[in-house]
């Protein structure tokens, strides 16, 4: 992550490494009065060692006196961004490991840093200052400290030193920054299981890497869904199949897969395929791994669903001359489908959940990522954080699942919206409920069936 | 295969000692005889029967023998009801016509046409496109609403467009009294609009033979009627070809032109419904009109 903020600026710290050399060239560095020993910045990053712009933090400078020098003051100027408003700064000048003090006078101006000695620094001093309170430019990059020197009331360049390497300071930055200075977060963390759990800053940042791993996780899923699905309902049709071989590679495909675990599976694709010079992309060897082990469990789930179909509809459709894959196709798979959505769901679910276990051999997905993390901060928030992003997707889908199970109990009795009856077939209705509403006598019930056409029976005249 | 199958039904048939069968213009000659006072529906000597069972005969798992001998013959535009106890072999005597269940031993012959044992699974399916069949238990496709269910078979059977199937489904549907409800799905349907429904679609179908299979056993007594106009529409002014296994003693003595008694596996009696419900010939068929009536 650092490189990548890094490399954002890498055209920048080209820059001023070519100033810095032009410099160079053109001042030999004899004609340097005061060479520039360090230019230092304290990090100021939560648990980690980067120095973040835009937040305070301090800057050290330090620069030896030459031979026969004088110095009377030095400006350091900074990149526009970088702020020196708010700050103090520490002046000391050092003589071998001797500290002596020394007065002067600081203005601090928006980028740059006017100190102007008392009296002149002699020879062979080492000047330092410590800016406390600083910060360098938000967004981020190599910062080169540059400015100039007084030295005999002539104004002289700095010798530029090494960049200072800062990271920009996101929203997310920010944030945690801002969570580090709250006196409730403090408290929240103070409380161990809090603090171990549920630390407020590191599930902030882990939330932004961790969604990566989330993204990879749904796309692993949803590209391996689809195959499976088909690769189910070629198993399930071979398996009801009248052939004999076709049943038994199905039966062998489907129980093998079942009945062993999948991260089995996992590791026998994964480093089984480049022992044969197959290299294969790991996403991908994720996304067929996962394809191919769904698959067996869709295929059990779809043939359960099309043996549940009851022979009443194959024997309708026959008796409509229907074949047997017109019959598949149009009257046992669209009732299937629909039957089997249910299961098909919770089975997503369990896929879902299941690429946690490419983490062992290296997929970046969620959970490699939050095994990193913990692992750098020493902290479980990443896995609770984890935990989050799988439940962002499965608890909708557990409620939906919910849902289409009750609408389709709902259905199958009847219920459910039913479309408008025109006024013109109330006769129908009445029709249906006539003869228990209108209580004909006992002989007249009997003999119905036995007197065609008449009034008793009604509503055959517009027949054909 | 083709010679498989049908070397398999002459070892069963030479197995039950089923004679071949009969040379279609002799049939036509015994039938008509045989026929002439059994039935009211009127016939014409050179007129061949459409349906002839011969010694037909159905075995399950080999053990359960529910077919003995069925001899039986339905001319074109008759109107034939079985009738007898549960168990007697009705049902499955229809559904051996339409190959639903596929015969042990004996013939059956439409329209002079051998389809027992030898047929290719094609053959089957042209041949039932000719046989509508009706279900006790209606087994409409709960997937599609009733206009889709008597569209489906037109459609993929009869490879009728679109549009004429929905014609022709709203034409049959309104036949059958339930053209509003054509965009309702069968579980919003009372049983006897279902059952309706499924005749709409066997008849959409242009079927010369109806095969009912006690249509009206699984509804509520309401609902019998309605179902029982439309077949006896079906039978008076459509002239179709029905052969009705049912339990309504009504509909058989109004409608059938013929009624036929079956217990154990055979055909115990048949005539005109006056001579089988007034002066039945066999002690059988008078208790079981006894009991039912």
């Amino acid at each position: 992550m650092m490189s990548k903020r890094h490399s954002n600026h890498a055209l920048r710290a080209l820059m001023a490494c070519v100033a810095a050399m032009v410099a160079l060239a053109i001042l030999p560095s004899a004609a340097f009065a005061l060479t520039t020993s360090k230019a230092t910045a304290r990090p100021n990053e939560d648990g980690g060692t980067g120095v973040i712009g835009g937040i305070p933090t301090r800057l050290t400078w330090e620069g030896t006196v030459d031979a026969g020098e004088q110095i009377s003051g030095v400006t350091l100027e900074l990149p526009a961004g970088t702020n020196f408003n708010s700050s103090t700064t520490k002046l000391t000048a050092l003589e071998g490991l001797k500290r002596m003090s020394v007065e002067g006078e600081v203005v601090p101006e928006g980028s740059s840093l006017k100190v102007k000695f008392s009296e002149p620094v002699g020879e062979g001093l080492l000047i330092r200052l410590e800016v406390e309170g600083m910060t360098f430019p938000e967004e981020g990059g190599d910062v080169v400290v540059g400015g100039t020197y007084t030295e005999s009331g002539k104004e002289k360049p700095l010798q530029a030193a090494k960049p200072i390497a800062t990271i920009a300071n996101t929203p997310l930055q920010k944030l945690v920054d801002h969570l580090d200075n709250q006196d409730w977060v403090a408290a929240w963390n103070s409380v161990q299981f809090l603090g171990m759990f549920l630390k407020p800053q590191i599930m902030v940042t882990s939330f932004a890497s961790l969604f990566t791993g989330w993204l990879v996780c749904l796309f692993i899923v949803i590209v391996a869904y689809p195959f499976a699905i088909i690769l189910g309902l070629i198993f399930a049709l071979m398996k009801i199949s009248k052939h004999r071989l076709l049943r038994a590679i199905a039966i062998v495909y489907i129980n093998v897969l079942r009945g062993t675990p999948l991260f089995l599976q996992i590791y026998i694709m994964f480093f089984g395929l480049p022992m044969m010079n197959i290299v294969i992309d790991n996403n991908i060897l994720g996304i067929i791994v996962m394809a191919i082990n769904s698959s067996a469990y869709l295929a059990e789930i779809f043939r359960a669903g099309i043996e549940s179909i009851p022979t009443g509809q194959y024997e309708a459709a026959a008796s409509l001359g229907m074949g047997h894959l017109q019959t598949m196709i149009y009257v046992i798979l669209p009732q299937t489908v629909r039957r089997v959505i249910p299961t098909v769901t919770s089975d997503f679910i369990m896929a879902f959940k299941d690429t946690s276990l490419l983490s062992s051999v290296g997929v970046m997905e969620l959970m490699m990522f939050a095994k990193n993390l913990t692992s750098v901060t020493g902290n479980m928030t990443p896995y609770v954080t984890a935990a989050i992003f799988y439940l962002i997707v499965t608890l909708p889908l557990i409620k939906v699942v919910t849902i289409i199970e009750k609408r389709m109990a709902n259905s199958e009795r009847g219920g459910g919206p039913r479309p408008k009856v025109k006024a013109a077939a109330e006769k129908d209705a009445q029709d249906e409920t006539s003869s228990a509403g209108a209580e004909p006598s006992l002989a007249e019930a009997l003999s119905a069936p036995f007197k065609a056409g008449t009034s008793v029976f009604g509503g055959v005249a517009d027949v054909r | 295969m083709f010679d498989k199958a049908k070397k398999r039904v002459a070892r069963r048939n030479a197995q039950h000692a089923v004679p071949p069968a009969l040379d279609p213009e002799v049939a036509a000659r015994e039938a008509y005889e045989r026929d002439y006072e059994l039935t009211k529906h009127h016939f014409e000597p050179h007129e061949h029967p459409c349906v002839r069972i011969e010694h037909l005969m159905k075995t399950f798992d080999g053990e359960t023998q529910v077919l003995t001998d069925v001899n039986l013959t339905v001319w074109p535009g008759e109107v034939v009801c079985v009738l007898g106890p549960s168990g007697s072999g009705k049902s499955t005597m229809l559904r051996c016509i339409n190959l639903l269940e596929t015969p042990t031993a004996g013939h059956i012959l439409i329209e002079d046409k051998e389809i027992t044992g030898h047929l290719l699974t094609k053959e089957v399916n042209k041949l039932r496109q000719n046989l509508g069949m009706v279900f006790q238990s209606f087994n409409l496709f709960p997937n599609l609403t009733a206009k889709g269910n008597v569209m489906l078979g037109q459609m993929k059977v009869l490879k009728k467009s679109k549009e004429e199937a929905e014609q022709e489904a709203l034409r049959q549907l309104d036949a059958v009294g339930l053209l509003d409800r054509a965009d309702f799905k069968p579980a919003q349907l009372s049983g006897g609009q279902q059952q309706r429904v499924a005749i709409a679609r066997a008849v959409a179908m242009h079927p010369d033979i109806l095969l009912f299979d006690e249509p009206t056993s699984a509804l509520d007594p309401e609902l019998v009627r309605g179902v029982l106009d439309v077949m006896r529409d079906l039978a008076e002014n459509g002239g179709m070809t029905m052969i009705v296994v049912t339990h309504e003693m009504g509909f058989a003595r109004e409608v059938a032109d013929r009624v036929v008694f079956m217990e154990g596996g055979v055909v115990v009696e048949q005539g005109t419904p006056d001579q089988v419900f007034d002066h039945p010939q066999h002690n059988r068929t008078a208790e079981f009109l006894g009991s039912i009536g």
